[in-house]
């Protein structure tokens, strides 16, 4: 492969720095990627994406109407992290994670936040995912989020940002996994003396994290996956992490919960349920409290959860800590609870209610970013300078009129990474998401979900709007 | 002890499994047998079908999609129509989902078997084969499913999920093979033209790849009451009802641990008096009862040993009534599926 065209953009670029050379932990890998030729190279690819499609390596895409599945498009230039950057961004997803349980305990408890003024109360009770029938319910060991994905990316100047948290379902993980597999299959020559940290503890590590949550301490818990089932597009991750796990991967429709205990049914009766990692949202969770229409969940579930019989991670409520109004107050909520100062930036937040912010995002549409505040996925969002003059009006309509559900944020040109076009190198997009687990200890996965934008220019890496991945090597160092 | 949902997923997905594997031993053999009474002459393809179609309970369900057949309806209706929900796609569809469901309990050898053939039986090299050649498309079907077969038997371990794999494609082979004989059983020939009778029973067991088992046991003469005594009664052919009931019996007890030759529950009642049933009887007896109606009452029987394991294994007590057959699952429940936002 060709490393001598590549062209850096005017923005950071994981590969390069300003004058074109190539960074020094980036050597390794670059000397051994051109040693390959294009021919061999793209004949990995396809085998690779052979490969995928043979093991079903899947997500589903919503809006097509039977919901394909197709491959997640993997680049092979893998992503270089070097351990002192590393460590940064470690020290800085422990602290955040530290402080959003702490945030997360508060508000469904005395509520010293709001009442000290830091928070404006209407932040937390307008959010949509606050649940004041959980105000005053404790929880194992007090841990609310369990598994965080946080999305970051990197700006002009390399600095890595907090762009949002994912504290309720984060999903991905699997990808981290099966792309560290493939690589090792199909490219071993890359790995050499790379010193790449390995990835495959996670499962492990996930499952001490669930155990770790057990009511009244049960040293042998029965641990379960709740999964909406086969159609949902995350279906393949969640079978891949209860096989590794070797944990029964439950639908709602086999769980019952009778006298405030929750049970699997089997072949041989009912068995008891200690822990259950969900992968379905609040809402759905149990028709008699949320959703009335909800089939996917179980009748009483959360009568069981509040009696201290069964746990579930992430905990219920969680969504009011990722809300991406709550995001905006992050920062002042690390100082509150660890008395520091934030070790990772975040990106500015304009709130729509505000009238000040309100008055200029209306003012200045076509040079920010607009999300709904509780969608995820990258639906429901507007990229003002990639946007037609109707939809920036559409989301002027929207804005004004429903100021709570929306925030802005200025365009972020972040950072590029090389990536296989076409048989050549180009600078597309990139972020990252790595996982965090809080258990016994705070275990921060080294690696994490490089996603890339595969259409030149676009800044939406979601798998859903057209993004790829690639792996994602930390260095030991 | 193991989720019923589970269960019930790797019952059918063997069982769809096996499903695809007969129908495409059905039309590789019919086309075949096709081509020779075209070339002489014998009836139009339309009254060639009609049996096969009556055979497999399809008549009512091609008749209203296909109100004026012409030629090869008959194959693509069988084969490729997701309409038909019975066709040999929608088969390798829904043993595929299934094993999706249970992607984490069966072998990776096991996933990437079915989930090729799924994939071969679309593609257009798999398309451009049923064109060409469909005998070699049906016959890569027929080896596909033979080799998902042969790497489970050699990759999943023997708990229960094993047990329920092997029931249901044992139910299903068993139902199968009855099913190749009534479609002969409706094309007898009253004046007796023995050349094409014995044509027809060669095509039979061809389709349930008996030829040699039948040669060693009866000789060569292909005779009404041999291919009956083989491919019912015979206890060391694989493929034969006895056979896959006795085994169905030995997996049933296998779950439940009870003894054999005593039964705890609905589904070993029933597989215990049909294998009794086949044990002291043969040829004479299916011949005064008329081939026909005595083929009918044993699928009324595997019918109820297939629901029975449903009612016993999958469902709670008191849910008997609630449940709906398969297939139909609603469609609502993919859509909340769907739904389901991940971050």
């Amino acid at each position: 492969m060709i490393l001598t065209d590549y062209k850096a953009a005017n923005l950071f670029d994981e590969l390069v720095d300003v004058a074109g050379k190539i960074r020094p932990y980036y050597r390794n890998i670059a000397d051994k990627l051109s040693s390959l030729g294009n021919e061999e190279l793209s004949q990995k690819l396809r085998s690779l994406e052979l490969l995928f499609l043979k093991q079903g390596i899947t997500f589903t895409v919503y809006g097509d109407e039977k919901g394909t599945e197709r491959v997640f498009p993997f680049d092979p230039f893998p992503r270089v992290v070097p351990a002192g950057e590393w460590e940064h961004i470690e020290a800085g997803l422990v602290q955040r994670i530290t402080a959003l349980n702490l945030f997360l305990y508060d508000v469904y408890h005395e509520q010293r936040i709001l009442k000290d003024g830091i928070i404006p109360p209407e932040v937390v009770f307008g959010a949509s995912h606050y649940r004041p029938e959980f105000v005053g319910v404790s929880v194992p060991k007090d841990a609310y989020i369990h598994v965080c994905g946080t999305d970051l990316i990197r700006d002009r100047d390399g600095r890595y940002l907090v762009l949002e948290d994912n504290g309720r379902c984060p999903s991905g993980v699997s990808y981290v996994l099966e792309n560290r597999a493939a690589m090792k299959r199909v490219f071993p020559q890359l790995f050499g003396a790379s010193g790449v940290r390995p990835v495959d503890t996670y499962p492990a590590d996930l499952l001490a994290t669930l155990r770790h949550v057990a009511p009244r301490e049960n040293p042998n818990p029965n641990v379960v996956l709740l999964t909406p089932g086969v159609h949902n597009s995350a279906y393949f991750e969640h079978s891949f992490l209860a096989r590794q796990m070797s944990i029964e991967i439950v639908e709602g429709r086999d769980l019952i919960a009778l006298d405030g205990f929750v049970y699997m049914r089997t072949t041989r009766g009912l068995r008891q349920v200690d822990v259950i990692y969900r992968r379905i949202d609040d809402d759905f969770l149990d028709p008699q409290v949320f959703r009335k229409d909800s089939c996917l969940g179980v009748p009483g579930l959360v009568d069981a959860v509040r009696r201290g019989n069964v746990a579930l991670a992430n905990a219920i409520g969680t969504g009011v800590a990722d809300d991406k109004v709550t995001y905006a107050y992050v920062p002042d909520m690390i100082r509150y609870y660890l008395c520091q100062e934030p070790i990772l930036d975040q990106v500015p937040t304009y709130l729509a209610w505000r009238d000040a912010d309100k008055k200029y995002i209306l003012e200045n549409l076509p040079k920010l970013v607009v999300k709904a505040a509780n969608e995820s996925g990258g639906y429901g969002m507007l990229i003002g300078p990639a946007a037609t003059a109707a939809q920036i009006e559409e989301f002027r309509q929207k804005v004004s009129h429903h100021p709570r559900n929306y925030i802005a944020q200025p365009v972020v040109n972040f950072s590029q990474h090389p990536t296989l076009v076409d048989g050549g190198l180009e600078g597309r997009h990139v972020d990252l998401r790595p996982f965090v687990l809080w258990g016994d200890t705070v275990k921060v996965l080294p690696g994490g979900l490089t996603r890339v934008a595969l259409t030149r220019g676009s800044l939406v890496v979601n798998s859903s709007q057209g993004g790829g991945s690639k792996d994602t090597w930390v260095l030991a160092a | 002890m193991m989720l019923s949902r589970v269960a019930d997923h790797q019952y059918w997905m063997a069982r769809q499994m096996e499903r695809a594997e007969n129908l495409a031993r059905l039309v590789r053999v019919s086309e075949e047998m096709l081509l020779d009474d075209e070339s002489l002459g014998r009836g139009t393809a339309q009254e060639y079908w009609t049996p096969v179609l009556a055979a497999t309970a399809m008549e009512g369900a091609f008749r209203s999609l296909y109100p004026e057949p012409k030629l090869g309806d008959v194959a693509s209706f069988l084969t490729l129509d997701l309409r038909n929900p019975d066709s040999i796609l929608s088969c390798i569809r829904l043993a595929r989902e299934n094993a999706r469901s249970v992607r984490d309990k069966i072998s990776d050898e096991m996933w990437s078997e079915i989930n090729a053939l799924n994939l071969f039986v679309t593609s257009p090299e798999g398309l451009e084969l049923l064109e060409r050649f469909p005998q070699a498309y049906y016959e890569k079907i027929i080896a596909s499913s033979m080799l998902f077969d042969g790497i489970t038997d050699s990759t999943l371990t023997r708990d229960e999920g094993w047990n329920f794999l092997q029931l249901g494609r044992l139910l299903e082979r068993a139902d199968m093979t009855s099913r190749f004989l009534d479609i002969r059983s409706q094309t007898q020939t009253a004046d007796g033209d023995s050349a094409l009778e014995s044509l027809q029973w060669g095509a039979v067991l061809r389709a349930c790849s008996a030829h040699a088992g039948y040669r060693r046991v009866h000789g060569g003469e292909i005779s009404v009451e041999g291919v009956v005594d083989l491919l019912l009664f015979s206890n060391e052919f694989p493929r034969s009802v006895r056979h896959c009931i006795r085994r169905a019996d030995a997996v049933l007890h296998d779950i439940s641990g009870t003894p054999t030759g005593r039964y705890s529950n609905s589904c070993e009642k029933i597989t215990g008096a049909l294998l009794a049933r086949l044990s002291f009887a043969g040829p004479p007896e299916v011949m005064a009862r008329g081939l026909h109606a005595y083929i009918d009452e044993l699928q009324v029987q595997l019918n109820a040993a297939g629901q029975a394991v449903f009612e016993n294994y999958v469902l709670l007590p008191g849910e008997v009534d609630r449940h709906f057959p398969r297939g139909t699952r609603p469609e609502s429940l993919s859509d909340w599926q769907r739904e389901q936002q991940q971050q």
